[in-house]
């Protein structure tokens, strides 16, 4: 993700304790994503390139800029765009992509035939570059294989940042992202020139890219349907009223045993008792019952 | 092979491993009600390399919440206790019988042993984690629970090879496949020789009853072991072919103890997985130690 680092100690100005709450408090209503004392530095790096952009001379600027300024919804996008991007790869926590390919998916398979039915849902929630829902269409692919054309598989791809979602668009990736990634899927499922990598049309055609604020709850309401949900390294920006809610709305975006994934060093001890925590090797995850 | 004809040949082997005397007698010493500190300390010292590793694991990181060392078998009984004594002493002879002679030359040995040594830190965490009060016996238990795979090993080498190659293919549980090949478990034989050994009863109930703690007496220790044993084969530590993944909740081990009112839903079991994620380091200096050998990877 080259055009998300931030150059460290970029801005001149540097920002105030007020600043900080006043725009911690307007990201936090606008996004659910929380800035929490701690994590000001964070914040403060993070927003120094808006500020270069919007040639503002400090936070306060840019406060009044997003509160009230005539650009107000375009530069809350930016800002979005610059405060949820986070590192992401393909087959990132491989013993979570281990057991999503060798537990879960072929859980939920058996549970939807015996059902009769050849539909699967999936929801990358926080999709960011795309990375994600790429490597579970992949990841389905090399399940279903040629019978991959007699099911109606839809791995749907949300994440708040407009920036993210086109460049998830384009699909194209480098190298670097594709490091974890074994050599016969990239030479599958990918046409490489150089350094570029462009998701083939095949996987990509699984994947339903589309915009969504965690806030927006009547929206997430509506995502429903679900086998298998990743939300990794999302609830970790949210406090905890949000993350409550979220976490079950996610809960009944499942159907029947479906399948929560979440960051790997992420726990939902104390958000949630809904789920049952099933262990697989090296990687856990929440089944719905 | 049928269960009795492995019956009959373990009764026939005459070279099969024994307890030294010394450690047999402390273990007896230890469940009388008039134990002390001097008896005890005298009959490990009648065992020189023996009294020499119980300071050594006395030392271990674990138990080094005291600012010197612990530079004498007498200071360590007073200051980990009698019953903690017991338990090292009986795990490092235990495992010291069988490490001893040529590590590394069984089947996927090393494995064996970190799969055990894993399974007893773990309980041992888990039964901090609980406030069980299980005085460390948990941590023997979880390390020696799979003793009888040695023996099985050893004796009914092809056998055992075959049965475990079996689990792997057919993704089913060790037992099963052991109970299938060679017609008995790693349970049965390893209880065999815990009451060949004179071993304490707990023992031989977790040696037993690891995989069906419902059935056990000691029913908390049997259940934290059994517990312990999936979450190490779920980490790094698995031995056999059996599929790793499970409902913790749904397990029996964890049924027992809260039908035994232990607040198990209170625990973190997540943040508890992942930490266990670093026994690793604790698993090959415990070996080290018992061993005298480095646990080289
Ligand atoms: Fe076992
Ligand atoms: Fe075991």
């Amino acid at each position: 993700m080259g055009d998300s680092t931030v150059p460290l100690g970029y801005a001149k100005s540097s920002m105030s304790e007020e600043d900080f709450r006043l725009l911690r408090d307007f990201i936090y209503e606008n996004s659910g994503i929380y800035f929490s004392d701690a994590k000001k530095d964070l914040l403060e790096n993070r927003l120094s390139l808006r500020l270069k952009a919007n040639n503002l001379k400090d936070y306060q600027e840019y406060y009044y800029m997003l509160r009230y300024g005539p650009q107000q919804s375009r530069e809350i996008k930016a800002l979005f765009d610059s405060v949820s991007t986070n590192e992401t790869s393909f087959f990132r926590s491989p013993p979570q992509i281990q057991a999503l390919q060798d537990y879960a998916l072929i859980d939920v398979v058996k549970k939807r035939l015996e059902r009769g039915e050849n539909i699967l849902r999936m929801w990358s929630a926080g999709c960011s570059t795309g990375e994600e829902p790429y490597t579970m269409a992949i990841v389905v692919k090399e399940f279903l294989k040629e019978r991959l054309s007699e099911w109606d598989v839809k791995i749907l791809a949300s994440d708040i940042s407009e920036r993210a979602l086109s460049s998830a668009r384009r699909a194209e990736y480098n190298a670097y992202s594709l490091r974890s990634m074994p050599d016969l899927l990239k030479y599958k499922y990918f046409d490489n020139s150089g350094n570029t990598y462009k998701v083939k049309d095949e996987i990509k055609k699984l994947v339903e890219l589309q915009y969504l604020n965690f806030v927006d709850s009547k929206r997430v309401s509506l995502m429903q349907g679900f086998d298998i949900v990743f939300c990794r390294n999302v609830l970790i920006y949210f406090d905890d009223a949000l993350r409550k809610r979220f976490v079950s709305q996610l809960y009944d975006s499942l159907i029947p045993g479906g399948y929560l994934f979440i960051g790997h060093s992420e726990s939902l001890h104390n958000i949630t008792r809904a789920f049952k925590l099933v262990h697989f090797p090296g990687a856990l995850a929440y089944k719905k019952e | 092979m049928t269960r009795d004809e492995v019956l009959k040949h373990l009764e026939k082997i005459e070279d099969l491993p024994t307890l030294p005397e010394v450690v047999s007698r402390i273990i007896v010493l230890a469940q009388s009600p008039d134990v002390n500190i001097r008896d005890l300390s005298g009959l490990i010292h009648r065992d020189p390399p023996l009294a020499a590793k119980v300071l050594k694991v006395a030392n271990a990181p674990y138990y080094r919440c005291f600012l010197k060392d612990i530079d004498s078998l007498d200071r360590a009984i007073i200051l980990l206790g009698m019953e903690e004594i017991v338990n090292i002493v009986t795990s490092v002879s235990v495992m010291s019988v069988f490490v001893d002679k040529g590590r590394g030359t069984g089947f996927k040995r090393k494995q064996f042993w970190n799969h055990c040594v894993a399974t007893g830190i773990i309980a041992r965490s888990f039964a901090r984690e609980l406030s069980a009060k299980t005085a460390g016996k948990e941590f023997v238990g979880g390390l020696l629970h799979d003793i009888g795979k040695i023996l099985l090993d050893a004796y009914f080498h092809s056998s055992f090879v075959e049965a475990y190659e079996y689990s792997i293919e057919n993704r089913c549980p060790l037992f099963m496949a052991e109970s299938r090949i060679l017609g008995i478990t790693h349970m049965e034989v390893g209880y065999l020789l815990a009451l060949k050994w004179g071993l304490p009863q707990y023992l031989g109930d977790i040696i037993l009853n690891h995989h069906w703690p419902d059935k056990a007496r000691f029913k908390d220790m049997v259940a934290i072991v059994s517990i312990a044993n999936l979450l190490a084969k779920a980490g790094k530590y698995a031995y056999g072919g059996e599929k790793s993944s499970f409902i913790l909740s749904d397990q029996s081990g964890w049924q027992v103890l809260d039908n035994m009112g232990y607040t198990v839903g209170a625990v973190d079991m997540e943040r508890f997985t992942m930490s266990m994620d670093n026994v690793g380091k604790e698993v090959d200096s415990y070996i080290t130690t018992v061993s005298g050998h480095s646990n080289g990877r």
